[in-house]
């Protein structure tokens, strides 16, 4: 019971926060109906998508501060299950999300064991290879389509919301979005939770953290977890949306970066940084891909300013746009 | 059994060959970690600079692509000097995550001006000194004179680097910046200017790297993150910082990545046709991943590292 | 039964050492002070004990439990707790944030770990700094926190390292009644090393004295200031010298 009562309580968040909020839920339920693209809505399916992925790596990044760049293998392994059980079993997307999910967070306890033992560069470098590792194996396993990958067939019969098949964008907004609220939520519960302060006391000084009887290691392995079930939950989500699933796209090291970006532009260790983050990143890279991508003979211009804007955002503000709203707070006391 | 042993020969020869390559490589990377505790993550696209460097360069100067290394340094020790200047000196005001995320932003940004000015074809030096030159040692046991040349000149590299740090003031100096920034500073050395130093080295010696791998490894905008990897795993085995490590690394991990033809001999040779199913050539990179993951969780420090 | 027993316990570093073959108790109703010179080994005996350490030799019992083999979380969570020397508050939590940390040891229950801390907040006269940031606080009142956050841990022994450090005279005078109130109200035992010997001296029931690594005296501390070897050892300048300006003022 008590754990439904952290989930909803808001109360030590600033009046105005809340205020913005509410104004930011209003407009992504309504963004549907207002008038909008194809583009926009792919769009922001990203971007709630993106936040959500942003949430999972705050949860080691942010409130346990190590750098995790390998999140992309736990998208890989909740779309491939999705993608495999639907091809070969016909097992309906409700049930594969969660065998996704718990295949992942297996795989993350497998591998957190070792990889929690590392700090610094060397834990953050490390996730990179085990990532890189599981996409190789990917890539040359039969079974799930090697390097190819795997294609969804369709089942007819639109809506289908048991396979999660839809012709209309819209129909997976509404998915992601209610994915993406019971993720807040969840989050805002897991923040007020005995892991969740302890993960904090952990960021602040590990040696008072275990002086506390908290077991260092084993928290930051079950919060991994956690983080990890969130990636693979959107992961099942991502396999459905495209119906084709390849390794290069789940798995790369790019999605990873790019997957710890977000939670870092918009600040790393605040429940609002991811969102902001996949807000700002999210529609600047796709602008700027359909701006400037498609037009012959600039190929890489986009990304060329979209890697500037990046050095440049780390170079002005090492902590991240939430950053700038702390600093700005803290004047004003 | 003739047969296996001259694959495990060949192996072994051109195991050692590339990995002096790896080594070479990573010798930037290990140099600029030493000094300032930072992982670059567009280290292989400093590589990528040097090989285009090279492979502009010779034609338009018409010399031969060796002559040009020298050239292929230089621009290398320029961007390594901009990019500590434009950028490193304001990342390391900011948390690690701000220098993995502005590395991160440097490597997106080389890599798609590459795209943008050479497209996105793979190109190859196709003439010159080294190219399509071989010297046969022994029955099938062939060695590659870009290969060899190569070899000869990362010793080298290693030879003057080692020189540097050991027998020079300016090495010494390097040296107690990397101990104790502070202390140093305090001595009157200029750590801003020491770390310069190390990215102009360490730019210095990825992109001669960079201009001989060009001679018989095709250049394309996104060849930099293989070689990012690969020295990583080569810092990270050598222990992060550590030159002599880093040489003797990069050896093993070359070594590693030449073990799939000696699997394949040993299985024709015990004729297990039953595990011919299993091609292991897809792993070789596979391998240095993991072998890297295992270095990192058994012995964080690596084999010659001193920093923790 | 002492609550707590150290039997011969030595820590070596490499070819240093740090502790040799000491040993004491300390019980349920004692308070003790661990004096000696810089460098005696006061703070590893501490990191021993707290099992942030593995001793090399001996043994560390705890509430009648051979507490030797365990990590310093598991020790902690027998109800041993600790306070550290260099104490930074660097991280983005509350004050009461902070201390709840210490009672979600003996919690799982956000609201009983708030009330918890806000108590134990209350006992310390710090209730009021509750809303604010860590870092917004003077490192007297900083300190007051990491004492509150080790007691919301529910103790049944403390050890606090060189508590004292940097505060002046009033706020040792401060921190000295407030010790005795945990030990009495409380009733935490409480295991100290202080370089302001008046605190040891005011508060002990008991003074060991650590030279080198090694037990040199043990006993009430009026007796111990007069042990000859004690004052040869340490007491000789400092606190002779300690005792004139404290005269003087």
């Amino acid at each position: 019971m008590e754990a439904v009562k952290n989930a909803f309580d808001f109360g030590d968040m600033p009046r105005n926060e809340l205020g913005l909020a509410a104004v930011v839920l209003a407009f992504l339920l309504s963004f549907p109906l207002m008038p909008h693209s194809s583009f926009g809505m792919a769009t922001m399916i990203q971007f709630l998508m993106f936040s959500l992925y942003g949430m999972g790596w705050n949860l080691i990044g942010g409130y346990g501060g190590q750098v995790d760049l390998g999140k992309a293998q736990y998208v890989g392994i909740g779309a491939y299950t999705t993608a495999v059980m639907m091809i070969r079993w016909d097992v309906p997307f409700w049930f594969s999300m969660p065998v996704g999910m718990a295949l992942a967070v297996g795989w993350s306890f497998i591998i957190g064991y070792p990889l929690f033992r590392l700090k610094g560069h060397y834990f953050a470098i490390a996730t990179i290879a085990t990532s890189l590792v599981l996409k190789d194996l990917f890539e040359v396993w039969n079974f799930v389509g090697g390097a190819r990958g795997l294609e969804i067939p369709l089942k007819g019969d639109f809506p289908n919301w048991l396979y999660l098949q839809f012709r209309e964008d819209y129909y997976y907004y509404y998915v992601i979005l209610g994915m993406f609220l019971i993720g807040f939520i969840y989050m805002n519960g897991f923040r007020h939770s005995r892991l969740g302060y302890q993960l904090r006391a952990i960021k602040d000084n590990e040696h008072v953290a275990r002086s506390l009887g908290i077991d260092v290691h084993w928290s930051k392995i079950k919060a991994y977890a956690v983080a990890t079930a969130y990636v693979a939950m959107v992961g099942s989500f991502h396999a459905c949306y495209n119906f084709n699933i390849e390794p290069e796209d789940t798995m790369s090291l790019d999605l990873s970066v790019l997957i710890a970006m977000m939670a870092m532009l918009g600040g790393a260790g605040s429940m609002w940084g991811p969102i902001i983050g996949a807000a700002i990143l999210v529609p600047m890279k796709n602008y700027l891909g359909s701006w400037l991508g498609g037009q012959a003979g600039f190929a890489g211009i986009d990304l060329a300013l979209y890697g500037m804007i990046i050095m440049f955002i780390a170079a002005a503000q090492p902590r991240g746009v939430y950053g700038i709203v702390e600093a700005m707070r803290a004047r004003r006391r | 059994m003739e047969e296996l042993g001259i694959q495990i020969l060949k192996s072994l020869v051109s195991g050692l060959l590339m990995g002096l390559v790896f080594a070479l490589v990573a010798l930037g990377l290990t140099v600029i970690f030493g000094v300032m505790d930072i992982v670059n993550f567009a280290h292989g696209e400093f590589l990528m600079v040097g090989m285009y460097t090279t492979l502009l360069i010779s034609p338009l100067l018409g010399v031969d692509p060796v002559l040009t290394l020298p050239l292929a340094g230089l621009v290398g020790a320029v961007l390594g000097v901009l990019c500590y200047f434009g950028l490193i000196r304001f990342l390391l005001r900011g948390p690690m995550i701000a220098q993995l995320f502005g590395t991160f932003g440097l490597m997106i940004f080389l890599r798609n001006l590459a795209l943008l000015f050479m497209g996105s074809e793979p190109r190859i030096v196709h003439q010159g000194w080294l190219v399509g030159k071989s010297i046969v040692i022994g029955p099938g046991v062939v060695l590659e004179s870009t290969k060899l040349a190569v070899a000869v000149l990362s010793l080298l590299s290693f030879a003057v680097v080692w020189w540097l740090i050991n027998r020079t003031k300016v090495g010494k100096a390097l040296t107690a910046t990397s101990l104790d920034a502070e202390g140093a500073r305090y001595m009157g050395i200029s750590t801003e200017l020491m770390n310069a130093l190390a990215w102009a080295v360490g730019g210095a010696s990825v992109g001669v790297a960079g201009g001989l791998l060009v001679n018989f490894w095709p250049v394309d905008p996104g060849v930099g993150l293989l070689f990012t990897m690969i020295a990583f795993a080569t810092v990270a085995l050598g222990g992060f910082g550590s030159v002599r490590g880093a040489l003797v690394a990069g050896i093993l991990i070359g070594l590693i990545v030449n073990l799939p033809p000696v699997w394949d001999a040993i299985l024709r040779s015990i004729d297990a046709v039953g595990l011919r199913g299993l091609d292991i050539h897809s792993f070789k990179y596979t391998m240095v991943y993991a072998i890297y993951f295992l270095i990192m969780v058994l012995r964080p420090q690596g084999l010659f590292g001193w920093k923790q | 039964m002492a609550l707590l027993r150290i039997n011969n316990v030595s820590k070596h570093f490499g070819g240093l050492v740090a502790n040799r073959d000491v040993s004491f108790d300390v019980d349920q109703d004692e308070v003790v002070g661990l004096i000696g010179p810089n460098g005696a080994g006061k703070t590893t005996l501490f990191n021993c004990i707290a099992g942030f350490y593995p001793v090399t030799s001996g043994t560390v019992v705890f509430d009648g439990q051979d507490i030797t083999p365990l990590r310093d979380f598991q020790v902690a969570r027998m109800g041993l707790a600790r306070t550290f020397q260099i104490f930074q508050a660097s991280g983005d939590l509350k004050v009461v944030e902070n201390v709840m940390v210490g009672s979600f040891m003996r919690t799982g229950s956000r609201g009983s770990a708030r009330r918890a801390a806000l108590e134990v907040m209350e006992f310390l006269g710090i209730a009021e700094t509750a809303g604010e940031m860590m870092t917004e606080l003077p490192v007297a009142a900083q300190k007051r926190v990491a004492l509150a956050t080790a007691l919301a841990s529910d103790p049944k022994l403390l050890l606090l390292d060189e508590v004292g450090a940097g505060l002046n005279p009033s706020e040792i005078d401060g921190l000295i009644a407030l010790l005795q109130r945990i030990h009495t109200e409380r009733g935490v035992a409480l295991l100290l090393t202080e370089h302001v010997l008046e605190m040891v001296m005011k508060l002990s029931h008991r003074v060991i004295v650590l030279e080198s690594g090694q037990k040199i005296a043990e006993g009430e501390p009026a007796q111990v200031v007069k042990d000859p070897e004690v004052v040869r050892a340490y007491l000789g300048d400092h606190y002779v010298k300690r005792q004139k300006e404290g005269g003087d003022a």
